[in-house]
């Protein structure tokens, strides 16, 4: 019996709510395939030679295989460097944890302008060029607290006590690691892993100021969208968000049919 | 002043088509006003589903709910005047212990009942019950778990309902803490007169609190009577084997006369008892019921029942003996006296079963 | 003597063992502790120092010249636009913090108190996350064809007949900048109210009803109280990212609604004036900093325990 008050008052306002979620997602669908100039109004009628031009716009394709790369690359980062920061910050007390700790954290409260104007002053010092790797390395320091918190989680939900009884058991370290700390924090890792994907694949903030020649696809929205543009952002923003439900369901489903079989064995 | 409450035919199915499991399958119940009755079984029994939905806090699929002789059934949770004490206290954790206990004195319902003052003062009067008066000002989290406890029963009683249910209050407490709040139960209840519905999953504190008890099992009482009928007489083998220890050996039911029964057991040896259950036939197979403390080693003779000792435990306060019926009629367990001389394993012994606590079971 | 032999040999031969456990163990912890310390040592320590360096310079026509004054940092709290953009950009990080708060507080309370199969609570979830992944940048582009002069809104005030011409007051200014920005951030305060909301026990809602208390009384007396630290520090975060945002400023903002990752910006460009940039830079991460330590206190202090 956990349900009180008024359920119709709350069930409208909730999906009220949801209605102010998805108003500008409907309004963006919509004038996607507008045949029209403009983003705006007036509608003309429905088309999809916008999703045409999306498919044929090199410079946005290339774009999106771009965010693409460098988010990759930051998920590696993450978790290279971000699983081992949550194991030492769980095991151990090491001179400097607590600066550690809020060092690490304060990346997702800062513009991500001013992540970027230190980074780029530190490229500059050393002469290191713009490309899709200061991005990867930016995104990847400013997304790292996510693995950490996660990880971090996780690991003191776990608690100490399955890594004494291997390690008293005979496991050495790396054993340890594989078969006990790796398979406990699968699921925090993979959240965190996703999550960092997709912020990193729609990130501007640090990626303005850290882009060289090639272009992330949020980068090339800016600049369309700076210029007057047209309903190929609503085209390619639409691809998106459906390629992403995809994905997701796609994930779920995957994932839960392993689920069911390792149940069951 | 308080109520009595009647369940009739009292049915709970979770699935909503009626095609699986029912929680509760048909309960008829009379509990009367003031008395203390336990609802008792093993988790998944439907005592708890019972005592919700009484509260309020669970529809009934089908059946009634009484009320002195009133319809409740439908009658939402919050107008029911049972307060209810939660297994994990339930205690508000943004409130302190004061806050706690009014809480129930200051709801709109109540508006205009009492004053602040008077409101103060049945707070106090009943912290002073449960001994925590000292403590009103600490909030949930400070108190230990027996505290807690005694808050949320404090809670419960300071709004004077007519009817207070139990929910397993005393589980997460220590075996030594709970057994002094069951002697604070006992004593508040006597003091206050009002009808307690307790459920629990452990018989001695059923046995020791309640004037009732309702044995449980797949949603069906299997017995409701005082404890001691439910010790001494239990209505089948269920409840026998539930409550307490108790070893049913079978046997055949051959004759039976004014002054009672003879039954023979599996080994062709004979024992007579008192006349006990009326609905076991002559020539019928019954279960003998026999407790650790029915029996006694006796030198063998008439009315005893032959076989050897097995095993022995030194369990403190006494020795506790298996033995094996000749024949392969059963095994039971007996209790010795520590400072007796020991009967070694394989030792053969005869056994006299105490007439008139013996028992006999038909199901 | 042989059995004091084998004794001290035994001895010494403890005495080996218990060196190296711990020897191992140090040996482990730097394995774990040095690689993430090294990457936030050269990728943020050395950084924020290379800013600290840079903001104690100036600038001379077009060229660096270190020093060792702290000019900059006095002109961003007394020179004009300053101070007053940084204040601006707290007080619309405010707005947005409180109002994707309120916004988000019915779809979460629904979700947790009103939602009983956990199937549809994972389907709201995820229609709560999905707009997250369309694009940050059309989604505010998006409210501009929303709001704007020719825009839906203002058509169907229109088309009702409560407005004779376009309302521009809907547009460019601080107004559309809080609005892009709260929808911006509802989803996330969705979901951090939700997962407090579901922390509350079932048994203290039935407990009250038990004792007699209706739904307002519930929530007000109860609910409201408990979640409210967790909402406050989910809005921190809320906070934090509508205080440094530049995009919603550009696209839908006007010139009264510049925020403080604009002013940084044209610092870095056409005025090319890095040493104010880098000062703004320094007083934004302090502030940071002490953000990060006030929240985790007032975590602390008012998280209810259950």
């Amino acid at each position: 019996m956990r349900a009180f008050g008024n359920r119709p008052l709350v069930l409208a306002l909730a999906m009220a709510v949801l209605g102010f979620l998805y108003l500008p997602i409907l309004v963006m669908m919509l004038f996607s395939l507008n045949d029209s100039q403009y983003t705006g109004l007036p509608f003309n009628g429905f088309t999809l030679h916008w999703y045409g031009e999306v498919f044929a716009d090199r410079k946005l394709l290339v774009s999106i295989w771009n965010s693409v790369y460098v988010a990759a690359g930051v998920v590696v980062l993450s978790v290279l460097f971000g699983l081992p920061a949550a194991i030492a910050l769980d095991r151990y007390d090491f001179p400097g944890k607590g600066l550690f700790r809020r060092i690490v954290m304060l990346p997702i409260v800062l513009p991500g302008i001013i992540t970027g104007i230190a980074l780029l002053s530190f490229y500059l010092t050393v002469h290191m060029r713009l490309s899709l790797y200061t991005i990867m390395l930016g995104q990847g320091t400013a997304l790292m607290c996510i693995t950490i918190t996660e990880v971090f989680a996780r690991l003191q939900q776990i608690g100490r006590s399955q890594t004494e009884a291997a390690a008293n058991l005979g496991a050495n370290e790396w054993e340890v690691f594989r078969s006990v700390t790796l398979p406990g924090v699968r699921s925090a890792l993979a959240g965190a892993m996703l999550i960092a994907f997709s912020i990193s694949f729609d990130e501007i903030a640090v990626t303005f100021l850290l882009t060289g020649r090639d272009n992330t696809l949020p980068m090339t929205l800016w600049s369309m969208l700076r210029r007057e543009a047209t309903p190929e952002v609503n085209a390619v923003a639409t691809l998106v968000v459906l390629m992403s439900i995809v994905l997701i369901v796609g994930g779920m489903y995957f994932s839960r049919g392993r689920g069911v079989a390792s149940r069951e064995s | 002043m308080t109520s009595g409450i009647e369940l009739k035919n009292l049915r709970k199915t979770y699935d909503g088509h009626g095609q699986g499991a029912w929680a509760v399958d048909g309960v008829d119940m009379t509990i009367g006003a003031g008395r203390f009755i336990t609802l008792l079984g093993p988790s998944g029994c439907g005592k708890t589903t019972t005592l919700r939905m009484i509260a309020g806090l669970e529809t009934p699929t089908s059946g009634q709910i009484l009320r002195d002789g009133v319809d409740i059934t439908d009658q939402p949770v919050t107008d029911r005047d049972m307060r209810m004490v939660f297994q994990d206290f339930a205690l508000f954790p943004n409130m302190s212990v004061e806050q706690n206990v009014a809480f129930g004195l200051r709801v709109r319902r109540m508006k205009g009942r009492y004053s602040e003052a008077e409101i103060r003062k049945r707070v106090y009067q009943f912290l002073d019950l449960v001994h925590l008066a000292d403590h009103a000002a600490k909030k949930p989290h400070q108190l230990s778990g027996g505290q807690k406890q005694r808050v949320s029963l404090a809670r419960a009683l300071v709004t004077d309902p007519q009817i207070v249910l139990f929910d397993e209050p005393l589980g997460s407490l220590d075996a030594s803490l709970r057994k002094i709040m069951q002697i604070e139960l006992i004593r508040i209840h006597r003091e206050l007169g009002k009808t307690f519905i307790y459920v629990t999953h452990d018989q001695d504190e059923a046995m020791a609190m309640s004037s009732s008890i309702a044995v449980m099992r797949g949603g069906k009482v299997m017995q409701f009577g005082s404890p001691r009928e439910i010790y001494d007489r239990p209505a089948n083998r269920y409840v026998a084997s539930f409550i307490g220890h108790a070893h049913i050996v079978d046997a055949r039911m051959e004759g039976r006369d004014a002054e009672g029964s003879v039954l023979r057991v599996g080994n062709g040896q004979r024992i007579r008892i008192a006349n006990d259950n009326e609905n076991a036939a002559v020539g019928q197979t019954v279960g003998l019921m026999l407790r650790a403390e029915d029996l006694s080693f006796e030198k063998a003779g008439a009315d005893t029942l032959g076989g050897c000792v097995v095993d022995s435990l030194y369990r403190g306060e006494y020795v506790e003996y298996v033995v094996e019926l000749d024949g392969n009629a059963g095994v039971v367990h007996l209790h010795a006296r520590t400072d007796l001389p020991a009967l070694d394993q394989g030792a053969p012994v005869a056994l006299r079963v105490n007439p008139h606590k013996a028992h006999v079971l038909v199901q | 003597m042989e059995s004091v032999a084998s004794t001290v040999l035994s001895a010494g031969a403890r005495e080996t063992a218990v060196r190296s456990a711990r020897r191992l163990d140090r040996r482990r912890m730097l394995f774990w502790v040095l690689p993430p310390v090294a990457w936030f040592s050269v990728f943020m320590l050395i950084p924020y120092a290379l800013l600290l360096y840079t903001s104690l310079g100036k600038v001379e026509d077009m060229r660096f010249i270190p020093g060792l004054s702290l000019d900059n940092f006095i002109r961003v709290f007394t020179v004009d636009p300053y101070l007053g953009v940084i204040l601006k950009s707290a007080r619309i990080g405010l707005m947005t913090a409180v109002f994707s708060a309120v916004v988000a507080y019915p779809l979460a309370f629904f979700l947790a108190f009103h939602v009983r199969s956990s199937r549809f609570k994972f389907l709201i979830y995820l229609l709560v996350i999905v707009p997250w992944w369309a694009s940050y940048l059309v989604k505010a582009y998006a409210w501009k064809t929303i709001l704007g002069s020719g825009g839906i809104l203002n058509v169907a005030l229109q088309k009702v007949g409560l407005t004779d011409e376009p309302v521009r007051i809907f547009l460019y200014n601080e107004f559309s900048v809080v609005m892009t920005l709260t929808y911006i951030f509802t989803p996330f305060a969705v979901l951090s109210i939700y997962a407090q909301l579901e922390r509350i026990p079932t048994s203290l809602i039935e407990a009250a009803r038990n004792l007699g208390a209706g739904g307002w009384m519930i929530f007000l007396r109860i609910i409201l109280p408990i979640s409210v630290p967790g909402v406050v520090a989910g809005s921190i975060i809320t906070f934090s990212l509508a205080f440094g945002d530049f995009v919603a400023p550009v696209l839908v903002g006007g010139p009264e609604s510049v925020m403080v990752s604009n002013v940084v910006i044209n610092l870095l460009g056409v005025a090319f004036d890095w040493p104010l940039a880098a000062a703004i830079g320094l007083v934004i991460i302090t502030l940071g900093l002490l953000l990060i330590s006030a929240s985790g206190w007032l975590e602390e202090k008012t998280q209810t325990r259950f």
